[in-house]
């Protein structure tokens, strides 16, 4: 069985499965940040990008570069099978514990 | 639009800072995302603190090269602390020498090992080098935070003897951080040559890579 995915992680293989051929560092960075609405650093991008490569959730090719980025390639990335069956994984065991809770939750049960 | 500024640079010496910290392969990509990044989002909201915005983020990639290895050079320093006020020792000769041989050997080994490994990953020996001394920094200051807390919990008589018999407070607080980062350029560096020689034979590879 695949390690557990974190919540950072899914984030950014959703966004890779969005962006689709448009998925690369910046992009990728730009689209966490605003479906998290909260600040991301493109190192902590860049660092899950990485690990999730070496988990072979991810492949990557590189592009060509623009004038902004000063003629630098982008990286882009793209889901491989073991990422979707990851994904897959990730929620259905997400729904699994959400079953029989009504969504959103009011107030917590009473211990007593 | 960013693209009429296409001079706009973030300060030389971050970019070739976070250059040389990056593995070979990723060098012009993730600096390449940073640079769109500063100058289409960051440079037209901050303006002339843009470049604050960019060194905070080089911080970053370094903080995440070397942290891990600071953590080991702290839990390192704490170790040998705990060890003189829970065992002290007394100046008796021949533990003394045996303590102080293995916190040393443990110390240089993580130097080289993080020498050889920054050397190997990024492909330049004085990635290795520069990384680990800022781990040694990291690694001698939260040794200190580490020790200073040690000692706000036990503080007793026994303890402070025990402290003065392994050298005194000063040898442990201002001395220590200085003496590691002197310490790991010279233990870092045989072990960044190591790196820099495994990089040239077996380089550092990427699973899932296409070309383009």
């Amino acid at each position: 069985m695949a390690d557990a995915l974190g919540a950072f992680e899914q984030a950014v293989l959703i966004t890779v499965i969005r962006l689709g051929d448009e998925a690369y560092g910046r992009g990728i960075l730009k689209d966490v940040q605003a479906r998290l609405d909260r600040d991301v650093a493109p190192g902590a991008v860049h660092a899950t990008l990485d690990r999730l490569e070496r988990k072979r959730l991810l492949s990557s090719k590189l592009g060509s570069g623009t004038p902004v980025r000063a003629g630098r390639p982008r990286r882009y990335y793209r889901l491989t099978p073991a990422g979707v069956r990851a994904l897959n994984d990730a929620r259905k065991a997400v729904e699994n514990i959400w079953r029989g809770l009504k969504w959103p939750l009011v107030k917590a049960r009473s211990m007593a | 639009m960013t693209i009429d500024r296409p001079t706009t640079l973030p300060p030389s010496w971050a970019e070739s800072l976070l250059r040389l910290i990056l593995r070979k392969e990723d060098r012009d990509s993730v600096s390449g995302d940073l640079l769109e990044e500063y100058r289409e989002a960051i440079v037209p909201v901050l303006g002339a603190k843009a470049n604050r915005w960019y060194i905070r983020q080089v911080a970053g990639y370094v903080l995440r090269a070397t942290w891990a290895w600071g953590v080991l050079v702290a839990a390192i320093c704490v170790w040998r602390y705990l060890l003189d006020t829970l065992a002290p020792i007394h100046y008796t000769p021949g533990v003394i020498a045996f303590r102080s041989a293995v916190m040393s050997w443990a110390l240089m080994a993580t130097f080289s090992g993080c020498g050889a490994w920054h050397a190997w990953r990024t492909g330049h020996l004085r990635a290795g080098v520069l990384l680990a001394l800022i781990a040694a920094t990291i690694g001698g200051y939260l040794g200190m935070a580490g020790t200073l807390l040690c000692l706000a919990v036990s503080h007793g008589p026994e303890t402070m003897a025990a402290i003065e018999g392994s050298g005194g407070l000063f040898e442990g607080f201002p001395g220590v951080p200085l003496l590691l980062m002197i310490a790991s350029v010279i233990t870092s560096t045989p072990g960044a040559i190591v790196g820099r020689v495994m990089a040239a034979i077996y380089g550092w590879s990427r699973p899932n890579t296409k070309s383009a």
